[in-house]
């Protein structure tokens, strides 16, 4: 087994221990679920483009909260001296800690299946196709938004400051699709290019389209790459 | 085998590692010995490849580890300053852990978990979360985690730092057991410690090597005097006669307690005085309780080491004040007299032996 699905698998199930990721677990599916449940009992539509929206909004929190901790946690205790004095690479721990938060990202969202479940039992139309690129849709913006997490993680040995610059940036790429209001159209056509929703319409509407998959590829690649060069860097410059 | 040379590093304007080159064979245990920030860590972070160097190289067996560092790491056991843990893992997921990630397999990890668990006394806590472990358990673990993959270098920061007397012992014995056929390198504050287990002892201060040397050889470095404590009952018993025909030899102390009189002489390290001491005590009738030799301990010659290089560093910069301000004439004075006050300071801690030998000088003008 590589490195990286090694300390994966420890981290997946260090995760599954600790009392915090159940109770933002928990949190999670309350607002997913009390979302499911407006649009599918109030509006009476299975239309779940709104739900799937707001999941995204959900996502910007959930997911700097799972990887606050991955490499600022190993700076502050100590042990990223050990992980880095074993024979593995440095973008071996990057990788295996992005591999673990994507599978706490995918065991979140399989949960939130159930309310599907139950909205298909009551018996009203769902689009599944829709669906399920929607879910394809979260996830490549999830993996996005963890590479993001993972390098304001891996920045410094605070787990706030970490929380805090991670949501930071994903808002940035989030609220991209907002500024078309205070800039030229012509500029903001390029500027739109790089908003996550701008990629993430189209899965909703039920179409992978292959350069929203390449965007994702891109954004989570040069994050997870800035993280390790982090890494790299703490060699030359570290002044403890 | 491993061999660094020139070895440098700075953090921002400090110069934490300075130039300093060594070489340790397979088979040899080393200590690495300085008062803190003297740049013990920092080096023993070059080593593991841990810390990038400044300028310089580290070569394991002749190939420099930055060339394939993945191999080196694998070849390299390592037990930080601070013995990091993951304190939700338990011992044994720990061990497991670390195994695989140094790509063992699976008969080789089983029979080396089996030997470190033996040999680090590891087996009541198995699975206890390492959160909970004492200090001493921890210390183990880490040194355990160390020589898993039973490594050709081991490097230990601080080594049996928070363990009782009783697992010292234990873990020193390992130690030596390791070293009898690996290349080991271990950093300490505790000179007893270096003492007991080392074949040669580095002492670096403020990033320079002050000391390389065998632990046998370190009397050398210093022009100190054996002192030799005699116990006889007697009151004040009168040594005045031989210390006369003994012109090396100088009474310390006297020391009446009851019926018993301690005395401490003191004489150069070459010479063995208890001899005539005793035979002069015999001689007037006095009966001997006890008689011993105090040789100067490693503590006091590191001592001494440290501190002179110290001095010798604040008069360079003092002189070289002197010399660059040579020309302003008001900073002059001001750093002249600053060298007065340092020099002042300087004399105040020199030790009492070196004060007892002005009055022997005197006894040996006035005959």
């Amino acid at each position: 087994m590589s490195g990286a699905l090694i300390i994966a698998r420890k981290e997946y199930q260090l995760a599954l221990r600790s009392l915090g990721t159940y109770i933002i677990f928990v949190i999670f599916l309350l607002f997913t679920g009390f979302m499911f449940a407006n649009t599918a009992l109030k509006i009476r539509l299975a239309e779940l483009r709104g739900s799937f929206e707001l999941m995204h909004i959900l996502l910007l929190f959930y997911i700097p909260a799972i990887t606050m901790g991955s490499i600022a946690k190993e700076r502050n205790s100590g042990t990223l001296e050990l992980l880095s004095t074993l024979p593995i690479r440095l973008g071996s721990i990057v990788w295996g800690k992005f591999l673990a938060a994507m599978l706490l990202l995918l065991t979140v969202l399989l949960s939130t299946l159930v309310y599907l479940a139950l909205i298909a039992i009551y018996g009203i139309g769902v689009d599944y196709g829709a669906v399920a690129t929607g879910y394809l849709g979260l996830l490549c913006a999830g993996a996005a938004y963890i590479a993001i997490g993972l390098f304001a993680s891996s920045l410094s040995g605070n787990q706030v400051l970490a929380f805090i610059l991670a949501l930071a940036i994903s808002a940035v790429f989030y609220l991209l699709r907002y500024v078309g209001d205070f800039i030229p159209v012509r500029v903001f056509a390029s500027v739109e290019y790089f908003s996550f929703d701008y990629h993430l319409r189209n899965f909703l509407k039920g179409v992978i389209d292959t350069r929203d998959l390449l965007f994702f590829a891109v954004i989570t690649y040069i994050f997870a790459l800035l993280a390790e060069l982090r890494l790299q860097a703490q060699n030359l410059m570290q002044e403890r | 085998m491993i061999e660094i040379k020139e070895l440098s590093r700075s953090f921002g304007a400090i110069r934490a590692v300075d130039k300093i080159s060594f070489r340790v064979e397979t088979g040899e245990i080393v200590g690495f010995l300085g008062p803190n920030g003297a740049g013990k860590t920092t080096t023993l972070r070059m080593l593991v490849g841990y810390l990038q160097p400044g300028g310089g190289s580290i070569e394991l067996d002749g190939q420099s580890i930055f060339q394939a560092p993945l191999a080196a790491s694998a070849r390299i056991g390592y037990l930080a300053e601070h013995n990091p843990l993951y304190d939700e893992m338990s011992v044994m997921e720990f061990l497991r852990y670390v195994g695989s990630l140094r790509k063992m397999k699976k008969g080789e990890l089983h029979h080396r978990l089996d030997y470190v668990i033996d040999n680090c006394g590891l087996e009541p806590v198995l699975n206890q979360s390492i959160k909970t472990l004492s200090k001493g358990f921890r210390q183990r673990t880490g040194l355990a985690q160390a020589i898993l993959h039973d490594p050709e270098v081991l490097i230990l920061d601080e080594p049996t730092s928070g363990l009782d007397p009783n697992q010292i012992l234990e873990i020193r014995e390992l130690i030596r057991e390791l070293g009898a056929s690996k290349t080991v390198i271990l950093s300490s504050h505790i000179m007893q410690e270096v003492q007991a287990l080392c074949d040669r002892v580095i002492i670096i201060n403020k990033g320079r090597i002050v000391v390389d040397d065998s632990i046998g050889n370190l009397d050398s470095y210093i022009q100190g005097y054996n002192s030799v404590v005699l116990e006889v009952e007697a009151s004040e018993p009168d040594f005045s006669p031989l210390l006369a025909s003994l012109t090396d030899v100088e009474l310390d102390s006297v020391e009446q307690r009851g019926e018993v009189c301690k005395l401490r002489f003191l004489c150069p390290p070459e010479r063995n005085i208890s001899r005539e001491l005793s035979a002069y005590a015999v001689a007037q009738g006095w009966p001997i309780v006890s008689v011993f030799t105090q040789k100067q301990s490693l503590e006091e010659i590191f001592h001494e080491l440290t501190r002179e290089e110290e001095e010798s560093a604040e008069q360079a910069m003092l002189l070289a004040g002197l010399e660059e301000e040579s020309g302003h004439a008001d900073e002059l004075e001001i750093t002249a007299e600053t060298h007065l006050r340092a020099d002042i300071q300087e004399e105040e801690p020199i030790p009492e032996k070196e004060q007892k030998e002005e009055p022997e000088e005197d006894e040996e003008k006035i005959p």
